[in-house]
């Protein structure tokens, strides 16, 4: 009797715990919700990275002085989620302007072959990204031990080929604060909770 | 008994062989792969015998198992980092087949039917989820893969159930006669001679 | 074949009088309902809807528990059934009743019992999503008790009869010489366990999938096929409700005509037809979807005109011939049972009009959809159910209708047409369903049908209560006996009527 049913009871109440903790306690069965989690919990370190931005000026990735940086991943020839989440971004950055927040917003290529400088200021062109708060970057010229998968593999992001030769990713806007731990995830249509985090911060 | 054996080595192979491609497919990844491995548990568990009393305890480890690996991240995990995937070649079969094979005559028969009705209404459930969210619920998959997927679970889930109440609606084939030639009337003959016998309550 | 015994006669019982207690209680909160659209009783309209929703689950719920306990007793007498799976199944249908009740009473639920995607996850603040995940909890442990239930009667239907089909009589359909013919609760019961399955199935992943959609919105669902799955799986199970419970109509109505009801040819295709027909005339609730593909609609309509022959053909016209020329005796239980299957009759010509898309079109909306299904219920399934407590009470001798079991038969029928032919006038003359403010213009006939509906109620606290009291005494008479087994002593033969002549 005892075994009968006090060791399926344990085994369940082991299995639950297991299951609990493999998702976050119930909060994450996807891997971009565990690692929203994860970040939220375990802020990143972001180590000294510089880009190539769309005018071809080099340009650090993590915040100076006291300001924010919001990073986005995308490829110039996206024809549609990268564009939805421009159209976020611009309207991120109108309110931010507005505000006068003390801000850095990247939209960082990770297809740095094809996206030449030339064709990052053509993007930026189609949505408004003059450089003052919003430029859009490639990385190239990445110290040794830093590469294109180095970055990605820090903000958790990936990438696949889809069968049209472009690409789909987990597309999201990261916020880095201004110690430089990468420390929020956020939808890119979620536009009043990433301007209300920035302004709370800064 | 060796016969199995080499059929689950030859699954267990297959699957093996497979790994380079699931990790564009997310079809052959979870309803062919995933399904090789626990069959190849399953084969090799299916002749042993083990006692009732323990028969609920592997039940519950097999379905745990099996739920993690229902998680969208734990297959995203099994691409992504080679120890998940080692984790997924072992515990399958070891801790989803063939515990599911050596506890499920143990089992009462009402839950046994009860566990064939919820996989069949789980997999309706993905097949829901999988070809209409509009978010990509595995990374590593793209969105066309992960409908395709859905459609799979649909077409699974059909298959199974039609497999699973055939014999309820005709009788199941075990208690038909041992000649196969006349088939079809013994095995209504079979049946109803069978239940001539009024049932003992 | 047949067992003289009834297997849980005190489990079903105990059912019974949670039935009866829940069918009165909620006839009150329909009562309250329509005391305030007939303004005589000011009830807020957050409130009126939470009522609305309690009210649907309800019904729903105790009819499909009614019917599920009248089954498992009759099939008690012709194959063995687990005693603890009827309490499983019960302890899951209460614990479900937990969860709705919190939901909608605590949690401010009120989506209403068909919680149609979205507006469960749309309150518009009027609660919170926890109470919808809540209610939705609620119906999935019940829809696992009654899966559950079915299972074992499925199972065991298998084990007597060699599969489903046999069961179904399709030995009998196709000719074949066969000495061993289904009873006609065995046939019932095959078609049942067949379609409510596969309902039950469908809509538990219906209400996972909706609850992961409350739950994480970014998982979006089809609301169209959300929506087909709802009615696919609400229209089944209550339909099943009254299959379940015509059972007792086939076991009890042999006792007071001395025949026996038979498991002829044409018995057997009828339940065939309904086992396919009934999972499809769903679709007059889907008629003003225009985006569904013409056929489904066009099959639809037509579905929803045949479906009813079967029924009319087999279970109402052999009534008749039953009870032609037999020297009926009329008691409670009786009267109940014959009545149920005329209100049943009945209840098919509103629904056969509402099926028809023109008609569809203009009254799906008005409260002619509650006067069909109230017909189907009030005088159907609540009926047989009635019909089925006070012959639990009965004793062995049938004494004829009279004194108070009289006027409660005559004030609830009285009753029940009044109640139902408001509605279908309501209906007519474009009274909307669902409202719980009413124009000036319909106060009327809302005061018409609150009396009627108060006189239902009446007659339902008389069966309910005199169905207790013949529990009580009938414990009381037996002294130290295992009660319930009334039926054991006057029916030698089992499910044989002992008053019949010629078996």
């Amino acid at each position: 009797m005892t075994t009968r049913l006090i060791f399926p009871l344990l085994a369940a109440l082991m299995g639950g715990g297991f299951l609990w903790q493999a998702t976050d306690g119930l909060r994450a069965i996807t891997a971009e919700e565990a690692r929203r989690i994860s970040v939220a919990e375990n802020p990143r370190s972001v180590p000294e990275t510089y880009l190539q931005a769309m005018d071809g000026a080099a340009i650090p990735l993590l915040p100076q002085k006291n300001e924010t940086v919001l990073v986005e991943f995308i490829y110039t020839s996206c024809g549609d989620i990268c564009q939805v989440a421009a159209f976020d971004f611009s309207e991120i950055r109108d309110q931010l302007a507005l505000e006068n927040a003390d801000v850095r917003m990247i939209s960082i290529s990770f297809d740095p072959e094809q996206d030449t400088p030339e064709q990052l200021s053509y993007y930026g062109e189609a949505h408004n990204a003059d450089g003052t708060l919003w430029t859009v970057a490639r990385p190239v010229s990445l110290s040794e031990d830093q590469t294109l998968s180095d970055l990605l593999e820090l903000f958790g992001v990936t990438v696949i080929a889809n069968e049209w030769g472009g690409f789909e990713h987990n597309t999201a806007i990261h916020l880095i604060d201004e110690n430089g731990q990468f420390s929020r995830v956020f939808d890119t249509d979620d536009v009043d909770q990433v301007v209300a985090t920035v302004l709370e911060s800064s | 008994m060796m016969f199995r054996y080499g059929v689950a080595a030859v699954f267990m192979a297959s699957a093996f062989a497979l790994s380079p491609f699931v990790v564009s497919d997310p079809v052959l990844h979870v309803l062919v792969q995933i399904p090789l491995l626990l069959l190849s548990g399953g084969l090799v568990a299916s002749r042993i015998t083990i006692s009732k009393d323990i028969a609920y305890v592997y039940l519950i480890i097999a379905l745990v198992t099996l739920i993690y690996w229902m998680l969208p991240r734990s297959i995203d995990a099994a691409l992504s980092s080679t120890w998940y995937d080692v984790a997924k070649f072992v515990s399958l079969p070891l801790l989803v087949g063939a515990p599911l094979a050596l506890s499920w005559k143990h089992i009462h028969p009402v839950l046994r039917g009860f566990l064939k009705a919820n996989a069949i209404s789980m997999l309706g459930i993905l097949a829901f989820l999988y070809i209409h969210a509009p978010i990509r619920i595995c990374n590593s998959y793209l969105v066309t893969d992960q409908q395709n997927l859905g459609y799979g679970f649909f077409f699974v889930a059909i298959a199974l159930s039609l497999y699973w109440s055939w014999p309820l609606i005709f009788g199941a084939p075990t208690q038909r006669p041992p000649q196969r030639t006349r088939s079809q009337h013994l095995s209504y003959e079979g049946t109803s001679s069978m239940s001539s016998h009024p049932a003992v309550d | 074949m047949n067992y003289s015994y009834t297997p849980q006669s005190g489990a079903v019982k105990f059912t019974m009088i949670l039935s009866g207690a829940v069918f009165a209680l909620m006839m009150v909160l329909g009562l309250l309902m329509r005391a305030a659209q007939g303004e005589w009783l000011d009830i807020e309209p957050e409130l009126f809807y939470q009522i609305l929703t309690a009210h649907g689950a309800g019904m729903v719920g105790t009819a499909g528990l009614s019917g599920a306990a009248v089954m498992w007793y009759f099939l008690g007498r012709h194959i063995p059934l687990t005693k603890a799976v009827f309490w499983i199944f019960l302890s899951l249908f209460i614990a479900g009743v937990v969860f709705i009740l919190g939901s909608i009473f605590v949690g401010g639920f009120a989506g209403g019992w068909t919680f149609l995607f979205p507006l469960p996850a749309m309150s518009g603040g009027l609660w919170e999503v926890g109470a919808a995940v809540s209610f939705m909890l609620g119906y999935t442990l019940i829809g696992v008790g009654f899966l559950i239930y079915y299972i074992e009667v499925g199972r065991q239907i298998i084990k007597r009869f060699g599969g489903l089909a046999n069961a179904l009589g399709w030995q009998l359909i196709l000719g074949r010489k066969t000495d061993d013919i289904p009873p006609p609760a065995i046939v019932a019961a095959a078609a049942v366990v067949i379609f409510n399955s596969i309902a039950i199935v469908l809509g538990a992943a219906v209400l996972v999938v909706s609850i992961v959609n409350l739950l994480a919105p970014e998982f979006e669902v089809d609301a169209l096929l959300a929506k087909n799955l709802i009615y696919f799986f609400g229209h089944v199970f209550i339909n099943a409700s009254i299959y379940m419970a015509v059972v007792a109509v086939y076991e009890i109505i042999p006792e007071y005509t001395g025949r026996p009801w038979k498991t002829t040819r044409i018995f057997a295709i009828a339940w065939n037809v309904v086992l396919i027909f009934v999972m499809a005339i769903y679709w007059h609730h889907l008629l003003q979807d225009t985006v569904l593909p013409a056929w489904m609609l066009i099959t639809g309509q037509l579905v929803s005109y045949f479906s009813g022959i079967p029924l009319l053909a087999v279970t109402a016209f052999s009534l008749c011939v039953y009870i032609r020329g037999s020297n009926m005796k009329w008691d409670l239980t009786s009267a109940l049972l014959v009545i149920s299957i005329a209100g049943w009759s009945v209840g098919s010509i509103p629904a056969s009009i509402d099926g028809m898309i023109a008609v569809n079109k203009v009254m799906h909306n008005t409260q002619w959809v509650p006067g069909h299904f109230h017909t189907y219920l009030l005088l159907g399934e609540v009926a047989m159910s009635f019909g089925f407590m006070a012959w639990l009470v009965r004793g062995k001798n049938i004494r004829t209708l009279s004194g108070l079991d009289k006027a409660a038969f005559i004030t609830y029928v009285f009753g029940a047409v009044g109640f139902i032919l408001v509605f279908l006038i309501s209906g007519a003359a474009s009274v909307p369903r669902r409202w719980a403010v009413h124009l000036p213009e319909w106060i009327l006939q809302d005061r018409v049908g609150t009396i009627f509906a108060a006189l239902v109620v009446l007659g339902t606290l008389g069966f309910v209560v005199r169905y207790v009291l013949g529990l009580i005494f009938e414990n009381q008479a037996s002294g130290d006996q295992i009660s319930g087994d009334q039926n054991s002593g006057d029916m030698s033969s089992g499910g044989q009527p002992s008053l019949g002549q010629k078996a």
